[in-house]
């Protein structure tokens, strides 16, 4: 089930520059020739397909076989191939450019925005696949919900700003009609905010000013908000792509408290730059190495102690990265 | 150098140098001649004047420099302004100086200004020889480059060479030509490569002093020994006019003293970086003023000649100001409540400030009411030019404002309206506070209920008529209906005011526990009200009840309550520490006073609604036809007789012109916008839109004129038509349009695109309420613009809508539509036929001749003016409105 995905979203999306991952993607990769070439310091070895083979009980809620991303020329992700478990934190780590916000931002068709990109592979969400010609976007995206690196609301009030997807989807209605007819759902609206909010941890401190512009909280609770709001349409699967390198230590600390919190329901997949932070919150681990190689995956404990790749454990160890 | 002295707190300390101060001077004495540079040029005095007249001249202008400088020295005295730049200080006390001497020169030396003006500059040139000299020979301690640089060479060398060919060329008896080569251009060549070398060559201090001195001295000398005098004149043969010294005179001051503040403002920060920066702070300064003075030249011009006519037979009534005045009240007032900083000393003088425009508008009310209680009426009699048979006439008028207390419904609703708004945009919410009384459940559902049972009604109405097949069934229905309602009304506005009055515990805790019934009492009353009147104006009713028409009469009752209801929350709230309670107790206030705003709009509203008759109470009136008379703005001309009328045609024909463009060509632009921006592949398709656009953009309106009259008006009826100008008009504005959104559409951040996009919203749903939201301040910037270059279009209008310079009536866009059974269906024949309008007016007068009346030219020309500001502050309202959204203010 290879499929070519170039342009099948109807997104053309053109501002590739803003997307930082993809310009780490493209200084990093630059000169990659072979699989086998690394940056400074890091040792030579042939990576063996055991090292990414992690077994689970429970039911892979994502799967990915054979993952293939380029950036025109660029070979950002090679053969990538991995199942993600239900409920359960899954923290993606290696150093600048080896791959993983991209892969990240694979796992709900993002990339699909960006025009230079060109996806192979497979990812299969419940067993369904989601690069299939026939994939309804709008639905796959509220199933998986996404955080992203700098904290991005709306220049909305907090209550529109979690309210914005269900509005946009149909399920609350507040527009003039719906009030004339008596099909208000201000209430249902106001439950929703008010569960999201708590969710995320945001609620005591927000909702005596609900009606204030989201632009006017700190960086920490605008990360929150940000994390309330794709809580709101109700996701399956939550993507976080460095979702507190913004943010000073307590609210970090915060961050890192509801992930924790929010894998009893969510399965959460978490990029990160901070070890310590994947060692703390994550379930399992996969690390990517320079080259777009996903070079093992296994338990956290299990990389963080005692990883089969030398590289790996050079990386884990501060040698290079 | 001056650090030594910065913190002194003398205006100019005793230790101060001589050459900083004579520099500050120079500087002064440049900012001085600047100025009065320019008085010249607009012909505020007299190039040759002499003696007593040029005392009194710099008597006033040393006079108002006193005071200006006086009251900030008062202020920076007692600390409250603190001024402590020596620079600024000095070159302050520098203008006190000239202007002093300035004047004692005048009155102990027998010449004109502009003699003395010429030895003004002399003296500057001579000061910055000596400065620059100064500092060379190391007299005084500066900090100079090795050059002035090759750019102030250039600029000098050219300046060089222009005066070294008119010199060598005005020389008597020098052979003109020598081998071939004109030797005007010869010296111009020498001149010019001096200039170059003696600037860029010796160190900074003489480079760039004695090149600007030369040019000044030069320039100075000129204008001193009268070779250009006021007298002079250069008369071109084939031109009918000519230039005379009263025109060149002040260009030569203006550059000359621009020159020096340049030089001055070197030396005095000791040349090096900091020279460089003071020195072009003064260039950059004055210029900045120079293009400031010039616009408001320009405005000031056009008021002065026009405001006479277009102000013929104003007067309006003391009360109908009073209203227009509550708006600004309120603006004053929360101005005033604004915090004002810390409580230290001189905040008391921000404080000051801040109550300023209250206290002004407070002493105009009481002006307007002492005017009421007085009876007479204030006046300022003047004349007016009007043409009688093409013959200028002085007709007597004059500006009134009448003790009259009757209020036109326009002033009340506008003024209401305003109000009510911003009230209600200041209330937040009684939701859940106090005691939900059982029965107040039933009236919540029901009121909004009995509403739209109304509108309907009042629909029925429009569809059938008021009295179909001649039975009168609407005045009837609504008689009986607009009583009951009327009394609803009264009801619910009064049951607060009753619960607030009678029950037990303290005011505060009634009106606190009372929130509800005073949430539904009062915004119920508004809506029901208003549902009330606008049936009345479907089914043409005026109930009366024997003397009383119940409607506005409750309105004018329930304005009363809401008034009253205010105040006793206000007390209450005055009496209370809980918090909690202060703050509902504050939002009840903003509730009463967002009612009694809603209420005293009906008022208006009822009278609009029913036409015909005014509603008084006493002496006050709420009518149709207050107490406002403004011919030129509520007037068509009027062809015979002493009184000409106005121009209110060509205002309603420049509106609805604006109107229509900005209908057509906003949507439109924005569309092309969004497609370009958003979804268009971006390359060479959108590049070369791009550029189109832009090319649009800058073709000359004639243009849009031509196709106008060539291609749309033979497809529109082949008339002149109000709907080819607007159709113009809009071609002209479309490309602006676009060019703006796409910008403000391209600068809104990717990342609101991408978190939509995340939580599975569409592109067009994320256009629609992301990017175009977060768009809206540049492009309401761009349609700003583009509204500001229409509304005073002249051009193509001539050709598509011609140049009616005597319109009697008004256009009625609104009243022309007419809808028929059988295709277009729908006509309207405004549109299709011409107009007047503002430009064209003006330049229909213009070529006139002598049947046009150039007093109302100039005030068709202000009152163009005055609806494009009003355009422009429309639009920057809205901008401000949509920027508060997306910021968080």
């Amino acid at each position: 089930m290879n499929n070519q995905i170039g342009d099948t979203d109807t997104d053309t999306d053109t501002n590739v520059s803003t997307d930082t991952s993809t310009d780490s993607q493209l200084g990093a990769t630059t000169g990659v020739e072979t699989s086998t070439t690394t940056t400074a310091g890091e040792s030579e070895e042939q990576i063996r397909d055991e090292w990414t083979d992690y077994r689970f009980d429970s039911p892979a809620k994502l799967s990915v076989e054979d993952l293939n991303v380029w950036y025109g020329d660029d070979h950002a992700l090679k053969d990538v191939s991995m199942e993600i478990p239900e409920e359960s934190v899954t923290a993606l780590i290696g150093p600048s450019g080896c791959g993983k916000s991209t892969y990240l931002r694979c796992l709900n068709r993002m990339n699909d925005r960006i025009k230079a990109a060109r996806i192979d592979g497979s990812v299969e969400l419940d067993g369904m696949e989601i690069y299939d010609p026939n994939t309804n976007l709008v639905e796959l995206r509220k199933r998986i919900g996404m955080v992203f690196q700098s904290p991005n609301p709306f220049p909305k009030s907090i209550r529109d700003n979690i309210s914005y997807g269900p509005r946009k989807h149909g399920e609350i209605n507040k527009g003039l009609l719906a009030r004339l007819f008596g099909r208000d759902d201000s209430e249902k609206e106001a439950e929703l905010v008010e569960r999201s909010l708590r969710q995320a941890a945001l609620w005591d401190e927000v909702n005596d000013r609900l009606d204030d512009n989201a632009l006017g909280l700190s960086g920490g609770q605008q990360q929150r908000l940000c994390i309330a709001r794709c809580l709101a349409v109700d996701p399956e699967v939550i993507l976080m792509d460095e979702p507190a390198s913004a943010l000073d230590p307590i609210a970090t600390s915060k961050i890192e408290d509801l992930v924790t919190d929010l894998a009893e329901d969510y399965t959460v997949v978490i990029v990160t730059h901070n070890m310590q932070q994947a060692a703390r919150i994550s379930d399992q681990t996969a690390v990517f190495l320079t080259g777009g190689e996903l070079v093992e995956y296994d338990d956290t404990d299990k990389i963080f102690e005692n990883p089969e790749s030398q590289r790996v454990e050079d990386y884990i160890t501060g040698k290079f990265g | 150098m001056s650090e030594g002295y910065a913190h002194e707190n003398e205006l100019v300390s005793a230790e101060s140098n001589l050459y900083d101060r004579a520099m500050d001077v120079g500087i002064a004495l440049s900012i001085t001649t600047f100025v009065v540079g320019m008085i010249t040029f607009a012909d505020g005095v007299s190039l040759a004047a002499t003696g007593m007249e040029l005392v009194t001249f710099f008597g006033i202008l040393l006079g108002v420099v006193a005071g200006g400088v006086g009251i900030v020295a008062v202020f920076s005295y007692t600390n409250v302004v603190p001024i402590t730049s020596q620079r600024v200080r000095g070159v302050a006390l520098g203008l006190l100086v000239s202007l002093v001497g300035l004047a004692v020169a005048a009155a102990a030396l027998p010449v004109s200004l502009a003699t003395m003006l010429g030895l003004v500059m002399i003296v500057e040139a001579g000061l910055l020889v000596a400065a620059g000299a100064g500092s060379r020979f190391g007299f005084v301690e500066t900090d100079p480059s090795m050059s002035a640089g090759l750019l102030a060479g250039i600029v000098f060398g050219l300046l060089g060479a222009a005066i070294g060919a008119v010199i060598v060329a005005s020389f008597p008896g020098v052979p003109g030509v020598i081998a071939g080569v004109p030797l005007w251009a010869l010296g111009g060549l020498l001149f010019g490569v001096g200039f170059v070398v003696l600037t860029v060559s010796p160190r900074e201090d003489i480079g760039s002093t004695v090149p600007p001195a030369l040019i000044i001295g030069i320039l100075g000398a000129t204008i001193a020994t009268a070779v250009i005098g006021v007298g002079w004149q250069w008369t071109p043969e084939n031109l009918s006019g000519g230039f005379t010294g009263g025109s060149v005179i002040p260009v030569f001051v203006l550059f000359g003293s621009l020159l020096s503040s340049w030089s001055a403002a070197k030396c005095r920060a000791d040349f090096g970086a900091r020279g460089r920066q003071y020195g072009a702070f003064f260039v950059i300064n004055l210029n900045a003023f120079l293009m400031v003075a010039i616009m408001a030249a320009i405005v000031v011009f056009v008021a002065v000649k026009g405001i006479g006519w277009a102000f013929h037979d104003f007067s309006i009534g003391a009360l109908s100001l009073l209203v227009v005045l509550a708006p600004l009240l309120v603006l004053t007032v929360q101005r005033a409540r604004a915090p004002a900083g810390t409580d230290e000393w001189h905040s008391a003088a921000r404080q000051f400030f801040r109550v300023l425009p209250l206290a002004a508008v407070g002493s105009f009310a009481a002006m307007l009411l002492g005017i009421i209680v007085t009876g007479t009426p204030f006046e300022i009699p003047y004349q007016y030019a009007i043409l009688v048979d093409r013959s200028t006439v002085m007709l007597d008028t004059a500006f009134r404002v009448t003790p009259s207390l009757a209020v036109g419904n326009l002033l009340v609703i506008v003024s209401g309206t305003l109000l009510f708004t911003y009230f209600l945009r200041r209330y937040g919410s009684l939701r859940d506070v106090g005691i939900e009384y059982e029965r107040l459940s039933p009236v919540r559902q029901a009121v909004p209920a009995v509403i739209g049972l109304l509108v309907l009604l009042s629909l029925v109405f429009v569809g059938i008529g008021p009295a179909p097949g001649g039975i009168p069934i609407g005045p009837t229905v609504g008689l009986g209906l607009a009583t009951l309602g009327a009394i609803v009304v009264a009801a619910l506005v009064l049951a607060p005011l009753g619960a607030l009055l009678t029950g037990e515990g303290s005011l505060a805790e009634r009106a606190h526990e009372n929130a509800q019934l005073l949430n539904v009492g009062l915004f119920s009353g508004v809506a029901l009200l208003f549902a009330v009147i606008v049936l009345e104006w479907t089914a043409v009713s005026n109930p009366q009840l024997g003397p009383l028409a119940p409607v506005p009469t409750v309105a004018l009752l329930a304005a009363l309550v809401s008034i009253c209801l205010a105040a006793f929350a206000a007390r209450a709230r005055r009496s209370t520490d809980d918090t909690l309670r202060h703050r509902v107790l504050g939002e009840e206030v903003t509730l009463a006073l967002t009612a009694a705003a809603g209420f005293v709009t009906l008022i208006g509203l009822h009278v609009a609604a029913t036409s015909e008759t005014a509603f008084a109470v006493g002496p006050v009136e709420v009518a149709i036809h207050g107490s406002l008379s403004w011919p030129t703005v509520l007037q068509g001309a009027i062809p015979l007789g002493q009184a000409p009328g106005g121009i209110y045609p060509a205002i309603v024909g420049t509106i609805w012109i604006v109107i229509g463009a900005s209908l057509f060509a906003v949507p439109l632009g924005l569309g092309a916008a969004v497609f370009l921006t958003e979804y268009a592949e971006q390359g060479r398709f959108t590049e070369v839109v791009e550029t189109a656009t832009n090319a649009l953009w800058s073709t000359p309106s004639i243009v849009f004129g031509l196709f106008g009259a060539a291609f749309l008006i033979p497809r529109l009826g082949n008339s002149l038509s109000l709907l080819a100008a607007q159709l113009t008009l809009a071609f002209m504005l479309l490309p602006l349009v676009v060019i703006t959104s796409r910008e403000a559409i391209k600068s809104v951040p990717d990342e609101y695109r991408d978190a939509s996009a995340a939580l599975g919203v569409d592109r067009w749903t994320t256009i629609r309420s992301v990017v175009i939201p977060a768009a809206m301040p540049g492009v309401v910037t761009g349609v700003i613009l583009g509204v500001g270059r229409i509304a005073g279009e002249t051009a193509p209008l001539i050709l598509v809508l011609g140049s009616e310079i005597n319109a009697t009536n008004a256009i009625d866009v609104l009243g022309g539509f007419a809808f028929t059974t059988s295709p277009p269906f729908i006509t309207n024949e405004a549109l299709l036929n011409s107009s007047a309008a503002l430009p064209t007016q003006v330049w229909g007068i213009i070529t006139a001749g002598v049947s046009g009346s150039t007093s109302k030219g100039w005030a068709t020309a202000f009152m163009l003016l005055v609806v494009v500001l009003s355009f422009y502050a429309v639009g920057i309202i809205a901008r401000t409105y949509f920027r508060r959204k997306i910021n968080y203010e």
